[in-house]
């Protein structure tokens, strides 16, 4: 089978993978280490599998690797820097937001690009923004509670 | 990993169109709903992306709105002039198809394409007599909406693309309605209606009525729509074109509702796409609701 060659950057790096045509974009993030991205229904249903890619937040079960040629993408791993987390990220942890924790980081990521459009939500907007992520154990109540208080973090500022 | 043995971006609509032409091909662009529903892979050995044909826009000329294949529902629900015509219904219906991560990936044209009985966008399409251009190797045909759906996940269209969707401006004013009834947020329509009214002086004069998730296409009334020309744009016209609207429905039942179910509640989505479009929605009635 004919591999291709896409060139992308990924958390700021530029990298050249090789991939498979029927690879997904999910599973190329996992065979090149980028584990913190979870499969979790991958039929596109439950946003677990969130990234972003050129500024719009995506499921990357449902995209083949080789359509984000030339793209830019961000994965949970690149929002932490220089070991301090973002600050979406210390909002969830504070709130409580993660119970087993296999959701959060497709929560997070849509988090993240809602937040740079909306930076300063209503509860009822954080609710439709997030209404496509699915949490099986500690329901969405810690959730909206986090995005709102990460986006008074940004507001204040590091 | 998907049992896809070849990737193909072309980067014009010739070459595009030659790569279709082939057995075991299809069209890719979004992939949401091609690469997690097996019934579009069968068969199905590559795939041609369209996204890098420059089909993703959505322009305004010559009394037309045209909507390429690769603009993504996302910036379909965000269209000024498409969330204003006919109240837009349109936008409403691009607007709640998926998730908000589906949405910034998944095509109009893809949901055309995909020819589900159960989406959101086609009625609206249908209710604005829109069109496809479709594209193969023969040339371009246009075909309406309200004649390219054959039954579930089957369309008229052969070894083509969608190039673009058409939708006409209209010379008078109309208005219009959308109603869904899903499960939750996110999940696809159990029920949908989608209505446009001109209205003159407080009589209908000309209506379109597209149901949703109630028959093997996106179902036009027709009976129901005759019955409510030359009539007062008023609660008791359409609480009697409901009745007309439930014997005129073929709903199955499904894990998301029985066909009894789907019956009844096309009236009621009918009733209030209707109310909406004629101004009549009473609070809480204004928007769909999951």
């Amino acid at each position: 089978m004919p591999e291709i060659e896409i060139t992308l950057k990924v958390n700021g790096r530029t990298v050249t993978w090789r991939v498979q045509p029927g690879e997904t974009l999910l599973e190329a993030l996992h065979h090149h280490h980028l584990k913190g991205t979870k499969l979790i229904c991958g039929t596109g249903d439950c946003c677990g599998c969130g990234v972003i890619l050129n500024g719009n937040s995506i499921n990357s079960c449902c995209m083949l690797a080789a359509q984000a040629d030339s793209g830019d993408l961000l994965t949970i791993e690149g929002l932490a820097q220089e070991g301090k987390l973002h600050p979406i990220q210390e909002a969830f942890a504070e709130e409580g937001a993660a119970q087993c924790g296999y959701c959060t980081p497709g929560f997070i990521i849509r988090t993240y690009a809602f937040l740079q459009e909306h930076p300063h939500p209503t509860e009822a907007e954080v609710q439709a923004a997030l209404a496509g992520n699915i949490c099986r154990c500690t329901g969405y109540v810690k959730p909206v509670a986090a995005v709102l208080r990460a986006a008074e973090m940004m507001q204040s500022g590091p | 990993m998907l049992k896809i043995t070849a990737y193909y971006s072309p980067t014009t609509l010739t070459e595009a169109v030659a790569l279709l032409a082939e057995e075991g091909r299809t069209v890719i662009a979004g992939g949401t709903d091609l690469l997690v529903n097996p019934r579009y892979m069968v068969g199905v050995r590559e795939v041609v992306d369209i996204r890098k044909l420059g089909l993703d826009y959505i322009s305004v000329e010559d009394g037309w709105i045209r909507i390429g294949a690769g603009a993504t529902m996302r910036t379909v629900a965000r269209h000024p002039l498409i969330q204003t015509l006919a109240n837009g219904i349109l936008a409403r219906g691009a607007a709640v198809c998926g998730s908000p991560n589906i949405r910034n990936m998944a095509t109009l044209a893809g949901n055309v394409a995909s020819a589900l009985p159960s989406a959101d966008t086609p009625p609206a399409l249908i209710a604005l007599n829109a069109q496809a251009v479709l594209v193969g190797t023969q040339g371009e045909r246009i075909v309406p909406l309200d004649s390219f759906f054959v039954g579930p996940a089957k369309s008229v269209r052969e070894r083509e693309l969608i190039r673009e969707l058409r939708i006409p401006l209209p010379n008078d004013k109309i208005s219009g309605g959308f109603y869904k009834i899903g499960r939750t947020a996110e999940d696809i329509s159990m029920v949908n209606a989608t209505a446009t009214l001109n209205i003159q002086d407080g009589v209908i004069t000309d209506v379109r009525l597209v149901m949703g998730a109630v028959a093997p296409i996106p179902l036009r009334t027709v009976e129901a729509e005759q019955a409510l020309i030359g009539q007062p744009a008023a609660e008791e016209t359409f609480q009697r074109v409901a009745e007309i609207v439930r014997q005129e429905v073929r709903p199955i039942s499904d894990h998301r509702a029985s066909a009894d179910y789907r019956r009844r509640m096309s009236g009621v989505a009918a009733i209030r796409a209707l109310r909406q479009a004629a101004g009549l929605a009473p609070h809480g009635e204004e928007w769909h609701h999951a």
